[in-house]
């Protein structure tokens, strides 16, 4: 898998340091996952960020708190962490994603369906699967917010060149998309979207009020 | 205060904290653990509290990543992660379940039907294939000016404001924009020459 399109390296940053919000971190995370380069990028950060811990200002801690974590660590040596595996009903999709639970589909327009990502609720960002027919044209669309999407399968292009598996696209309010499906199969992808989608042209304010995504 | 003597050796008495974390993972070292947990734990609570977190929740995560540390020890590869990088990571990771727990329980209080949600308990996925080589890493990361690393450290890490890393740093704020877009783009042409 070639990656061509990568997430900007603030968002890396963010990503890094554990400040995006969790739709977001879910696209940037499955990206980095599967993008040596990214990952190093990561890696990196956190490497800075090992060294502003190092050096960074103590506070005072709780005076029985290293006698509290002792205890703990004696009474439970069972290694907590160790979560079961979620079902992984869905083999095709990337290991970060089958522990959250996914929707049902839901067919929002000829051609293009989503299934929503369930969240813990943290964020204003929603997460879902985006699942659109071979070669359509996807609705000519504006966003209210920010969206970031990272192709799962298939490929769409749009002004900003192609993207395929593993590519990472991120849009603003700023940005009018038209993305057109490749012919090699439906396009799959995780998407990440604060505020709503806005269709525009004739199908979209045909179908607009009906759509909420 | 008995808690920072080791702070009070003075920046150029590194410890080996790799060394330290080995000794915990092949034979449950106490005396090892009490010097990672008397360095780390009362700066993790001061990162956190940086980052936004309350004294209580700081602690909290403080503890609990001290707790992570012993109980993972053996999963600590030195040849892929800095110490504290990894320890970083751990607390990071502790900061983000935190975060959503609680906006999780504040959903549930304000729906009065409960759903049969999943597990909330699973650890946040930030973690990622370690394929790099950690001195490579610490080499790409020596490249940045001292300059450069700070704006990222003071931006990123600490989470402060553009303004507020003006006024520390004593620059213009465009200064600051600039400086971090600059130390982002040398950092990616680093690694993109040692690939």
């Amino acid at each position: 898998m070639t990656i061509s399109h990568h997430p900007p390296e603030d968002l890396l940053a963010d990503f890094a340091a554990g400040k995006l919000e969790e739709a977001h971190q879910l696209v940037v995370g499955v990206h980095v996952a599967g993008c040596t380069r990214c990952a190093r990028f990561v890696q990196a950060i956190e490497q800075l960020a090992g060294a502003t811990l190092e050096d960074f200002e103590p506070v005072p801690i709780a005076p029985d708190a290293f006698d509290r974590v002792m205890s703990r660590i004696d009474n439970s040596p069972e290694d907590e962490a160790a979560p079961p595996p979620a079902s992984a009903t869905d083999h095709d999709l990337p290991p970060a994603l089958r522990k959250y639970r996914i929707g049902k589909r839901r067919r929002i327009a000829p051609g293009l369906s989503m299934r929503p990502i369930e969240l813990s609720g943290s964020g204003k960002a929603r997460a879902f699967l985006l699942r659109s027919a071979p070669g359509s044209r996807m609705l000519e669309h504006t966003h209210t917010g920010t969206e970031l999407t990272l192709v799962l399968e298939g490929s769409f292009s749009h002004e900003g060149g192609r993207f395929g598996p593993g590519d990472f696209d991120y849009g603003d309010d700023e940005i009018e998309h038209r993305p057109v499906v490749g012919d090699e199969g439906p396009c799959v992808c995780l998407v990440a979207m604060t505020g709503d989608l806005r269709m525009n042209g004739f199908l979209g304010r045909l179908i607009g009020p009906f759509v909420r995504l | 205060m008995r808690l920072f003597i080791g702070a009070s050796k003075g920046p150029k008495a590194k410890v080996d904290w790799a060394d330290l974390i080995g000794r915990v993972a092949s034979h449950g070292d106490r005396a090892a653990f009490k010097r990672l947990f008397e360095h780390f734990a009362p700066r993790i609570k001061g990162l956190m509290q940086r980052a936004g977190c309350s004294s209580d929740e700081a602690e909290e995560i403080a503890q609990n990543a001290m707790i992570a540390v012993w109980r993972k020890a053996s999963l600590f590869d030195p040849a892929t992660a800095g110490a504290a990088a990894w320890i970083f990571t751990i607390a990071r990771n502790l900061r983000i379940d935190l975060f959503r727990r609680r906006a999780r329980a504040d959903r549930l209080r304000a729906d009065s039907e409960l759903p049969d949600a999943p597990d909330p308990a699973e650890p946040a996925d930030a973690a990622i294939s370690r394929v790099q080589d950690a001195a490579r890493i610490e080499a790409a990361i020596k490249q940045l000016s001292t300059e450069q690393s700070m704006v990222v450290r003071l931006s990123f890490i600490e989470e402060r404001t553009h303004p507020e890393i003006a006024s520390l740093l004593g620059i213009p704020l465009g200064t600051v924009k600039s400086r971090i877009r600059l130390a982002m783009n040398r950092l990616r042409d680093i690694l993109d020459e040692e690939a």
